[in-house]
């Protein structure tokens, strides 16, 4: 190194005139701070220096008329011409443009404003902003076209991340990557250790994963320490009450007792006795009341992070706590997390490093988005006469319902499910200096995770009289069971990458980066469950601890294995940073994949062209523009492992012998596809990012195509095949979508804000499902015992697919007039519409009628600071999507229903809407229909807070560096149309389960109190 | 020597990617870790078995609707024209392309053909007693050669699946018919080599392939190839084994305990002790022929497969009845087994006044189901000691060996105790003509032997049936559609 620059200056020096020093201190203007690590550069030469732990640089110049480039990250950088000054202090002012921020792209990291692809960021600050629960909602509302719903408002519950929209029949989960470790889900990952969180959304930015980046690729960096930095310990902490912000209007119980009534008279039957008198029963049981609670929640958070001149570090270890709105610490969540990142400089040619973390995590699990037999689902159906607890104090079962429907707190409260999660996810690296420009780095990491699952079924009986035991099945367990599951995941990578920089000529930059990856990962997975216990105390719930014989003990071991082997390489130029290309080419073997198909080529090429650092460039409001495209194709491998082998089933028999023996045939009913390989997505991407005033106004929009082919899909096949379809690389799909985020700040006065904002649209539908591809049904609702969803050519993706209400019949002859429903419609029973014109109410009736997939979704936010405050509003939400409502269990007569029941028809011109009641239903009115869909689009204050930092000059006294206290509410308003209890549903169990609500576990209403203090 | 170190370890893997890549299914019944053992090589082919007894999948697919029905032996029946209508329709030549029936006669095939592929490509590995490995190779060669058989018969040429197929060979175009011909005489000829011969299996495997039977299909795949003189010399091999005799009485045949018999040379297995056979995927074990062929009304039947008058009258063409008549056909005023005497009022007034005798059964031999129309268990006699000997019969004559042919199709009528045939040239290639369909009436060989032998057009012209078409069926539109139009149709159709 030190050869080289001699040699530069040599040259230099036999040019030009004689050299001299510079010397000075660089401060940041706003709080005259030294700014660290401040980087000077004499413009146009590789002559540079670094500012030391003051501030302080010096720096020799060639000659009086050279330029001095002041460069800090975050901040406006600056020019000044030396002349004859040998002192130069420099105060750096905070900059609004992001222009020079650094993005970690796949092996790699590029300048903002070198990147010809779609790469959206959300930064540390931004997280910090506002306490998130769960890595994923730092991105919601926060990134255009990155689309997160919570699964479940329970602690601990998963997110769907949806990178440009579903553009998969199969999962459709992005691909996430840690520290350079892809991991299976973020659960593990505390919020606060995150220093970055880039998506990379074109192809041709996530190609360079290939196989894996068809539906996008979130890369998060966590926090490492920086050189030459005092050390620093930061305590976060906040504690904080969670309550559901709304109830469903359900009938209380005289209202229940009337409608009861009809029911029963309707069916031809005398009315209960007790449901006579519906005025003696007053408001009865709120059952919503009696699951929903408040809740706590806090975090507590310990960072140490420093640095030397040759090396850097954090600390950290956080503790997190969350129970649950509904059942409390029966859906507790905790996570305790210690991580140790450092990096330490060895020798000059070689950086070792590490980025390590452990997460311990215990979830306490309640059943819930389920339709038979959740809390919420037993809540919103239970009758309201039946009381919580008998008048002995005991629970009261309904001598109505005797499945599913039981009593929601003694469920609860006999609920007893624990996962267990010990999780080790960390990386050791090696960076080698080669030469000039090569450097070489090589990677080893290790996701290791250990996992029990306990699961405890107590003894109870809630019957009045124990002797004979009359309670309903639902409501009593006569035999205690004990289970117990172990799972283990094992995880390991080793990357190889070689990166080449250069410039030539002073106008080309070049980097060339090659690389090797191999991983492998395995599963094992063993349990066992036995009965009778004779003590009731979970305490004691283990297998061992079982009195029935061993012959009742079930076992069970699985364990499976995959790997990928993979080359690539990706090549950036630019021509003085105004002309940009990149290309990347990735080969991926995966094992997952049929023999015929082990190794995938995935390409991508991106061009951008900045217009502002063109020459006749004379538009001064607008700093920066820069057009650029991409394509590029990838691959999703998400198919499970062996997916291309097949099962041998049994029970082919034959009969031998004149005995008629019946001997077993086994064969593989499904054929196997060796030539099985991943589903391809092809994207297109335009671009422009823009800032305009000096980068007070940002703006980037993207217009993309993405289509999926090969996807797979077990489409008919020809008979010839002599087995059931195998799954098959037949069906495509199509996104298309445009995104927008624009945002303004202004930090030139005491009054420092930002506005902004983003929307992302798309519209994603099935192309075709192969040769003869026959629709795919989903979205079971078993109130009406048939499937909500239909995915298929030329409509979104599961699409609501139902009968079309068209009225309530208002009188017999309406009834007759109509087509034919079936022979007991009556007056009061809804009409629905005969499509196919046959005269008769069939399936061939039914049609689309409503889409979960939102048109748009969109986030914006405003933050204001000024002396000390802070305060920060952020909004979120969806547009155009619908919710079928299946949170009724009309399959059951004696349920309670939703208080838009009272508007029931009782007699003709009562009600055009709300069909009669009825025990039996003969006419279907709960059948699939448009009448149990409604208008999803919701907006939600998200978050908003209001913080303080407390003076510097205060702070100097008891030697703190800053503190800050501050007050967050979360999800404070909601505006929607929807009726349920949340329109913020998630994909629970698959692609195709999009947006029916089965009684969906809400999000929290949260306010907290923190406060962050770094010393 | 770092930089050597340094490239080494990047291209480190390139060396073990191979292995690296290959991972195999750990735990659970996969195709890779089956096929190990013996035991698993005997389920193999008995699922390829499994297939023979398909007879519901889903369509109707019976031998007897295209050997008896199809011919001038029987009508279609049932409880009136629209009852199975797209077989009426069949049956008079009008050719529908697109029924089931034809779709799922092709399937069952083809998923016959795909499990004998599948014992015929896993079992040599499996190291195990090499008689037994000969022997079940030589079960899933008749198996395939079978189902080609029946494919070649019915449709000429067809994809040529003579391999497990890939999903991307799913669009597999015709085959010649030479070609398919060609696979079943090489799967016989090799199957009749190392199958066992009937005495060489225990009781308990009564019922498996033999190697009399490969032989004798092979008999009838030389007589559709006329290769006269090879069908004489394996015949008589069969007929010089030793291994076959004719059953004393001939009623006593189609009795249970006539199923597997001294006769029998490929019957394929029913029970009645396990429900119907539904096709595909099903553990059940007997058969529908029985239901759909007993009369309806009081004998709970479907009343398919009614004799016509014309066969009748073929049993009383030697001026006295044909004793073999009483076991075939049943008349009105005849017991039918426990169920009653056959009367048309009986029958729910169906008009028919005969119906089919061979697979009737007795109330007492129903399965014990609750199902209202209790299936039967009848094996389905497919090639029977008569029917060898008349094929050799055939074989003789056509090769010139006139006093051969003589001594086996006397041998058949002695059984029956009716006169010898002493005719010679056209006369005695009618007699043994007229033998077949008399010995083997109902027992669907009919059509495919007027089709056989040149004789449809003639004998079927009246019923619709057109020379250079009908020969054969059509394609199913369905393949056609599902293959994007690389299966080409029949000429005619």
């Amino acid at each position: 190194m030190r050869i080289y620059l001699s040699i530069f200056c040599m040259i230099f020096a036999g040019v030009l005139s004689a050299q001299s020093r510079v010397a000075g201190k660089v401060t940041l203007a706003a709080d005259k701070e030294a700014a660290i690590g401040a980087t000077i550069q004499v413009k146009g030469t590789n002559i540079g220096a670094v500012t030391d732990i003051e501030g302080n640089y010096s720096v020799n110049v060639p000659n009086t008329q050279a330029i001095l480039v002041f460069s800090y990250t975050g901040f406006a950088t600056q020019e000044i011409e030396v002349g004859n000054q040998t002192t130069i202090n420099v105060a750096l002012s905070e900059s609004a443009s992001q222009l020079d921020e650094i993005v970690v792209t796949g092996y790699g990291a590029q300048k903002r404003s070198n990147i010809s692809g779609s790469v959206a960021t959300v930064s540390a600050a931004e997280i910090a902003e506002r306490p998130i629960l769960r890595v994923e909602q730092a991105l919601q509302g926060r990134t255009a076209g990155v689309q997160i719903a919570q699964n479940s408002g329970s602690p601990g519950s998963t997110l769907s991340v949806r990178v440009r929209g579903v553009g998969t029949i199969n999962n459709a989960d992005p691909l996430y990557i840690v520290d350079g470790i892809p991991v299976d889900g973020l659960d593990f990952l505390n919020p606060n250790d995150i220093e970055t969180i880039n998506v990379l959304k074109d192809a041709a930015s996530a190609a360079i994963y290939g196989s894996r980046g068809a539906n996008g690729v979130v890369l998060i960096t966590t926090k490492g320490g920086k050189r030459n930095q005092d050390g620093k310990i930061s305590y976060e902490a906040y504690q904080g009450l969670q309550r559901a912000s709304r109830f469903v209007d359900l009938l209380t119980a005289q209202e229940y007792a009337v409608l009861q009534s009809e029911a029963y008279i309707a069916a031809g039957k005398t009315p209960l006795p007790e449901f006579v008198y519906p005025a003696a029963l007053g408001e009865g049981t709120n059952w919503q009341e009696a699951i929903f609670q408040t809740a706590p929640i806090a975090s507590h958070q310990l960072t140490m992070t420093g640095g030397s001149e040759r090396s850097a570090y954090t600390i950290s270890g956080n503790y997190f706590s969350q129970d649950g709105i509904v059942g409390g610490d029966k859906a507790n969540f905790q996570r305790g997390t210690v991580r140790f990142n450092g990096v330490n400089d060895l020798k000059k040619w070689l950086t070792v490093g590490n980025n390590l973390g452990f997460t311990w995590l215990e979830r306490q699990g309640l059943s819930e988005n389920n339709q038979y037999n959740s809390p919420l689902i037993r809540a919103l159906n239970m009758d309201p006469i039946t009381p919580i607890h008998k008048a002995d104090g005991t629970y009261a079962y309904s001598n109505y319902s005797s499945t599913d429907i039981a009593n929601p707190v003694n469920g609860i409260e006999q609920t007893y499910n624990t996962w267990r999660s010990n999780r080790f996810v960390g990386s050791v690296f090696a960076d080698v200096k080669l030469a000039k420009g090569l450097t070489f780095r090589s990677a080893f990491s290790l996701d290791a995770t250990f996992a029990v699952q306990r699961g405890f079924n107590p003894k109870y009986d809630l019957s009045n009289i124990s002797s004979i035991s009359e309670a309903p099945v639902a409501e009593k367990s006569l035999i205690n069971s004990v289970s117990v599951g172990n799972n283990t995941w094992r995880n390991w990578q080793l990357e190889n990458v070689l990166t080449y920089q250069t410039q030539i000529a002073g106008e080309h930059n070049l980097t060339f980066i090659g690389g090797t990856t191999a991983l492998e990962n395995r599963y094992d997975g063993s349990g066992g469950a036995n009965t009778n216990l004779p003590s009731n105390d979970p305490k004691d719930a283990y297998i061992s601890n079982t009195i029935d014989p061993i012959a009742s003990q079930s076992a069970y071991q699985f364990a499976s294995e995959s790997s990928l082997l993979s080359y690539f390489t990706k090549a950036n130029y630019d021509w003085n940073n105004t002309l940009l290309f990149s290309a990347t080419l990735r080969a991926d073997g995966s094992s997952r994949f049929g023999k015929n198909n082990r190794f995938g080529y995935f390409p991508s090429f991106s061009a951008g062209w900045v217009a502002s650092h063109a020459s006749f460039w004379k538009v001064d409001a607008v700093n920066f523009l820069k057009v650029r495209a991409s394509w590029g194709q990838n691959g999703n491998d998400r198919i499970g492992d062996y997916a291309f082998t097949t099962v041998v089933n049994n029970g082919q028999n034959y009969t031998f012998s004149n005995d008629q023996i019946i001997t077993n045939g086994a064969v593989a009913l499904t054929s196997a596809n060796p030539d099985l390989q991943w589903e391809t997505s092809t994207q297109t991407d335009i671009g422009i990012d823009a800032e305009l005033l000096d980068g007070r106004i940002q703006f980037t929009t993207d217009y993309y195509i993405k289509k999926t082919s090969d996807m797979l899909y077990a489409a008919p096949i020809p008979l010839v095949a002599g087995t059931a379809p195998p799954i098959q690389n037949v069906a495509t799909a199509e996104n298309r979508g445009w995104e927008l985020a624009l945002s303004y700040r202004n930090f030139d006065n005491a009054l420092r804000y930002s506005v902004g904002g983003n929307v992302a649209f798309v519209k994603s539908e099935v192309t075709s499902l192969g040769r003869g591809g026959e629709p795919v049904f989903s979205g079971f609702v078993q109130s009406a015992n048939a499937n909500a969803s239909k995915t298929d050519v030329g409509q979104p993706l599961a699409s609501f697919f139902g009968f079309v209400t068209d009225g309530i019949f208002q009188n017999q002859s309406e009834v007759e007039a109509a087509a034919f429903q079936s022979n007991e419609t009556k007056p009061g029973d809804i009409r629905f519409k005969d499509l196919d014109g046959n005269g008769v109410i069939d399936a061939d009736d039914r049609t689309w009628i409503g889409n979960p997939t939102p048109a748009f979704t969109y986030g914006f936010n405003a933050d204001l600071q000024w002396k000390g405050f802070e305060l920060n509003m952020f909004f979120q939400g969806t547009h155009g999507n619908d919710i079928y409502v299946n949170t009724t269990r009309f399959d059951f007569p004696f349920v309670n229903r939703p208080a838009s029941s009272l508007g029931r028809w009782t007699g003709e011109g009562t009600s055009n809407t709300e069909p009669r009641v009825s025990l039996t239903d003969p006419n279907q009115n709960a059948r699939v229909s448009d009448r149990f869909v409604e208008d999803g689009s919701y907006l939600r204050l998200k978050t908003i807070q209001l913080g303080y930092n407390l003076p510097k000059a205060w702070l100097k006294k008891v030697r703190f560096e800053k503190m800050k206290i501050y007050v967050t509410g979360q999800n404070m308003l909601t505006f929607t149309k929807y009726s349920g209890l949340d329109p913020e549903i998630g994909s629970v169990g698959g692609s195709l389960e999009l947006g029916i609500d089965r009684g969906f576990y809400p999000q929290a209403r949260t306010v907290l109190g923190g406060v962050s203090l770094t010393f | 020597m770092k930089k050597i170190s340094i490239l080494l370890l990047f291209f480190a893997f390139s060396a073990c990617q191979k292995d690296f890549l290959e991972k195999k299914p750990i735990v659970g019944i996969t195709e890779e870790n089956f096929y190990r053992t013996e035991a698993d090589a005997i389920a193999a082919v008995n699922a390829a078995y499994a297939t023979l007894q398909f007879q519901i999948s889903p369509a109707g697919h019976f031998r007897w609707f295209w050997g008896d029905i199809m011919s001038d032996d029987a009508v279609k029946g049932g409880s009136g024209d629209n009852d199975v209508n797209s077989l009426l329709q069949l049956e008079t030549f009008l050719g529908p392309t697109n029924t089931d029936l034809l779709e799922s006669e092709w399937g069952a095939n083809y998923e016959g053909i795909y499990r004998a592929n599948v014992v015929l490509e896993k079992v040599p590995a499996i190291s195990m007693d090499d008689d037994l490995k000969a022997r079940i190779l030589g079960e899933a060669k008749f198996i395939r050669a079978w189902n080609f058989y029946n494919l070649v018969t019915m449709f000429g040429g067809v994809p040529l699946a003579d391999r497990v197929l890939a999903p991307s060979e799913y669009n597999l175009p015709r085959a010649s018919a030479d070609e398919v011909w060609a696979l079943i005489e090489k799967d016989l000829t090799e199957a009749s080599a190392d199958l066992w011969l009937r005495s060489e299996y225990s009781a308990a495997d009564l019922g498996r392939i033999t190697k009399g039977a490969a032989q004798a299909l092979l008999v009838k795949t030389y007589l559709w190839r006329q290769k006269w003189q090879e069908a004489k010399t394996v015949a008589a091999e069969i007929i010089a084994s030793n291994e076959y005799e004719l059953t004393p009485n001939y009623a006593d045949i189609f009795t249970i305990d006539g199923e597997n018999n001294s006769e029998s040379v490929f019957e394929i297995q029913y029970m009645n002790a396990s429900g119907g056979n539904w096709g595909k995927n099903n553990a059940n074990e007997g058969s529908f022929t029985n239901v759909f062929q007993r009369a309806r009304g009081q004998f709970a039947g479907f009343g398919f497969n009614i004799p016509t008058q014309n066969f009748v009258d073929e049993f009383f063409k030697e001026g006295f009845e044909d004793p073999r008549l009483k076991s075939t056909v049943f008349r009105v005023g005849e017991p039918m087994g426990d169920r009653g005497t056959f009367t048309l009022a009986a029958t729910g007034d169906m008009p028919h006044v005969f119906y089919p005798k061979k697979y009737f059964n007795s109330k007492t031999e129903d399965a014990p189901f609750g199902d209202p129309s209790p299936n039967g268990g009848s094996n389905d006699r497919v090639i029977r000691f008569s029917d060898v000997l008349l094929m050799h019969a055939e074989a003789a004559f056509q090769s010139g060996d006139e006093a051969a042919a003589r001594i086996s199709l006397n041998r058949v009528r002695a059984r029956v105790n009716i006169p010898a045939v002493n005719a010679s040239g056209t006369a005695l290639l009618d007699a043994i003509y007229r033998e077949r369909r008399i010995e083997l009436g109902l027992e669907a060989h009919r059509f495919f032997d007027l089709v056989r032998t040149g004789r449809a057009p003639q004998v079927l012209g009246s019923l619709g049936f057109t020379a250079g078409t009908h020969e054969l069926f059509p394609i199913p539109q369905s393949q056609i559609l599902a293959t994007n139009g690389v299966l080409r149709q029949n000429p005619g159709y």
